[in-house]
């Protein structure tokens, strides 16, 4: 934190910048860190504040000082141009450790700086909370509150102005709650199995058989096999021409998956899900439906 | 009190889509039901990723299978409101060609920048017309597609990226594709068929990584090519062009490509390039070109010829790596004294590493290895790997021997 403030040179020829918080109180960071944040650099530059105590940048009202820390700490590392991918990962996967309401304001800050990096790295970290877990859980977590009736969430999303899709949705969910109310009153014990919360969601993601779906049980099929570095014949080459030939997968034989000598190379899947497999694999399907089983390629 | 400790329903509209969009489309979904604040968060998310990973269905029943994603993937696209930046399909228990037509022509009427889809099981998907009146596409990558636009279109005015693995399209459509869509940086084509030569006409193409068959490549106005990655995956040249005595096909292929960086030569690409006369230097050396990877065959003499004639046109070279094709290797004879030759000075300045790979030990082999090496005065590291334990042994005892010409060489052996 900033002590008597004058805006002396310091022996060692540092720059310092002045920040100021929305509480009021005051801090000095060296220049080459705060510049790391656009939206102080951009001050900086435009305005030419922040060379002294008087002149502090004043600061976006979501950034309080502990937070402010944090972020300058994100800076300061990162800044410095040397660092390997390999050491910049291993200290965001460090740093983001903290409780859900600090990464929250965390996030909220970063994005008053337009401080973009940090905030992908908080909102995967959000994301990571929030994926696989129930309703309740996650009410819980960030605490939110319990607001919706019963009814309403089984209630379609309705539209505003009432789109002609939307009302045929809402007949669609009408049928389905009259289906749950008769369920009720033959077996009131099946429907208390079912979480209340989840009913309307699965409603909507599984509109057959209304069945409670566990997002846990989602595999993590094994990527379709796109050749990408290596195209060298050490596979087969017969295969070559024949193509056509192993798209045609017949539907009745899942696990119909003849020589296999694909080499695992990803197919272009966005980085960002392959963050979160931590999955159990609750219906084994066979390690075939690799449809990409060209030997040659 | 609850307003005070929920953090997360205040963030702003872009950071909440940023979360959401980076969860599973169901979690995404799901979230409609926590409180009021997050009934319609979800239906603003730009990305929609309908994958294997996203959406699991338990059933043995293929038809409630398909039925059950078809109908979800309807009921998000119904709900969803507001613009679909990125769209990505690619379950493989999809198999409902009308359904993704009309997602398609659900999606033409936005703005969709990327748009990726992989039909894993079937014929090739015949792409409905409106794909391509996707004004705003930046990115495109197909899977088992065919492709056959409408005669009046003319490009993706857009498009920077574009990826297309078996697919089949027509020479004239490919070549129209190509060079209408003026912006493209990044070229991906493996396993096509419809069309056999690469006329590949993009002033702002970056990287080219090509693998399948074809009989001739061409490029045009591609100055800011620097990554080329080529497999030619069908061994035996084809004859017509042989008897047609044709023009050097290793001298065309470099005449534009002036700023290349990155070269791969896999598969039997390089019996492409033997085809014609095989000039002993190129006329403008390759300046620009750090590294390379061939895929050769050491007993053969034309593939030598060229290899020899790319790594004398090469001075810059950072990185090297050669990679034998086994197979071969017993068909002919060794080859007599072609890289052993002392005429064949050449200097590698600035090589430092230097990879070999699936070699037998055998006579040409080693003599490229004692070229590279006596030419290397600032190598660091040789790395040689047998493709068999056979002769493993003779291999390094041979290598020991080798001048070097940089003494802090370290050459090293690994197990095959």
């Amino acid at each position: 934190m900033s002590d008597a403030g004058m805006a002396v040179v310091k022996p060692e020829m540092k720059s310092y910048i002045w920040l100021q918080t929305a509480d009021g109180s005051i801090q000095q960071v060296e220049e080459e860190v705060a510049m790391f944040c656009p939206m102080i650099c951009r001050e900086i530059i435009q305005t030419g504040m922040g060379s002294s105590k008087n002149y502090a940048i004043s600061l976006p009202q979501r950034v309080n000082p502990s937070i402010l820390g944090l972020i300058l700490d994100y800076c300061r590392f990162h800044q410095v141009p040397g660092r390997s991918n390999k050491e910049r990962k291993t200290f965001d996967e460090k740093f983001i450790r903290m409780d859900t309401k600090r990464l929250c304001e965390l996030t909220s800050a970063a994005d008053s700086l337009q401080l973009k990096p940090l905030v992908d790295l908080t909102s995967r970290a959000l994301a990571r909370i929030i994926e696989g877990k129930t309703p309740e859980e996650i009410r819980e977590t960030f605490h939110l509150p319990d607001d919706l009736t019963e009814e309403e969430k089984l209630e379609p999303l309705r539209n505003i102005t009432d789109d002609p899709r939307i009302r045929l949705l809402n007949r669609l969910y009408a049928r389905k709650r009259k289906e749950l109310k008769e369920r009720e009153k033959l077996k009131d014990v099946e429907v208390e199995e079912e979480h209340a919360d989840d009913r309307s969601v699965e409603d909507l993601l599984s509109f057959i058989n209304g069945e409670d779906g566990d997002s846990k049980g989602c595999r993590t099929s094994k990527n379709k096999k796109k050749n990408r570095r290596r195209k060298d014949q050490s596979k087969d080459s017969s295969s070559n021409n024949s193509n056509e030939n192993q798209k045609k997968e017949s539907d009745t034989l899942p696990s119909a998956c003849p020589n296999d000598e694909v080499s695992d190379i990803l197919a272009a899947s966005p980085s960002r899900t392959s963050n979160f497999q931590d999955f159990d694999y609750a219906d084994i399907d066979d390690d075939d439906l690799d449809p990409c089983k060209d030997g040659g390629t | 009190m609850d307003m005070e400790l929920d953090r997360i329903s205040s963030l702003p509209g872009h950071v909440v889509d940023q979360i959401l969009s980076v969860l599973p489309i169901r979690d995404a979904v799901r979230t409609s039901n926590l409180s009021r604040k997050w009934r319609y968060k979800w239906s603003h998310i730009p990305h929609l990723v309908f994958d294997t990973q996203c959406i699991s269905i338990t059933s043995e029943d293929q038809t409630i299978v398909k039925n059950k994603l078809v109908n979800i993937i309807d009921h998000v696209l119904l709900l969803h409101n507001g613009p679909i930046y990125k769209f990505k399909l690619s379950h493989r228990d999809l198999l409902g060609v009308s359904d993704i037509d009309r997602w398609i022509l659900h999606l033409s009427r936005g703005s969709t920048k990327e748009f990726v889809l992989e039909i894993w099981k079937g014929q090739r998907y015949k792409l409905p017309s409106c794909l391509y009146s996707f004004e705003n596409l930046i990115h495109l990558e197909l899977f088992n597609c065919l492709l056959k636009p409408p005669l009046a279109f003319k490009g993706f005015r857009n498009l920077k990226s574009l990826d297309l693995q078996h697919v089949t399209l027509a020479q004239e459509v490919f070549e129209n594709l190509i060079s209408s869509c003026s912006l493209l940086e990044r070229l991906t084509l493996m396993n096509f068929d419809g069309f056999t030569h690469l006329k590949i006409n993009a002033p702002n193409l970056q990287f080219f990584d090509v693998g399948g068959i074809f009989d001739d490549v061409s490029f045009e106005n591609t100055f800011l090519l620097t990554l080329v990655s080529i497999g030619l995956y069908v061994n035996g040249i084809n004859d017509r062009n042989v008897s047609r005595g044709s023009s050097s096909k290793l001298l065309r292929f470099f005449v534009n490509l002036p700023h290349i960086r990155r070269l791969e030569i896999q598969s039997y690409f390089i019996k492409y390039l033997a085809i014609g006369k095989i000039p002993s230097r190129l006329p403008k050396s390759c300046v620009d070109l750090n590294y390379i990877s061939i895929r050769i065959n050491f007993n053969d003499l034309e593939e030598n010829s060229v290899a020899f004639c790319l790594l004398r046109s090469c001075p810059n070279l950072q990185e090297i790596e050669m990679l034998g094709r086994p197979e071969e290797q017993a068909a002919v004879g060794p080859l007599a004294d072609f890289w052993g030759d002392d005429h064949w000075k050449c200097l590698f300045g600035q090589l430092r590493l230097v990879k070999i790979a699936g070699i037998s030990g055998i006579g040409s082999e080693l003599d490229c290895i004692k070229f590279l090496l006596s030419n290397s005065p600032v190598l660091e590291q040789m790395t040689v790997k047998p493709a068999s334990s056979e002769g493993g042994w003779e291999l390094v005892k041979e290598l020991l021997r080798f001048r070097r010409a940089s003494i802090h060489a370290e050459v090293i052996y690994l197990e095959p």
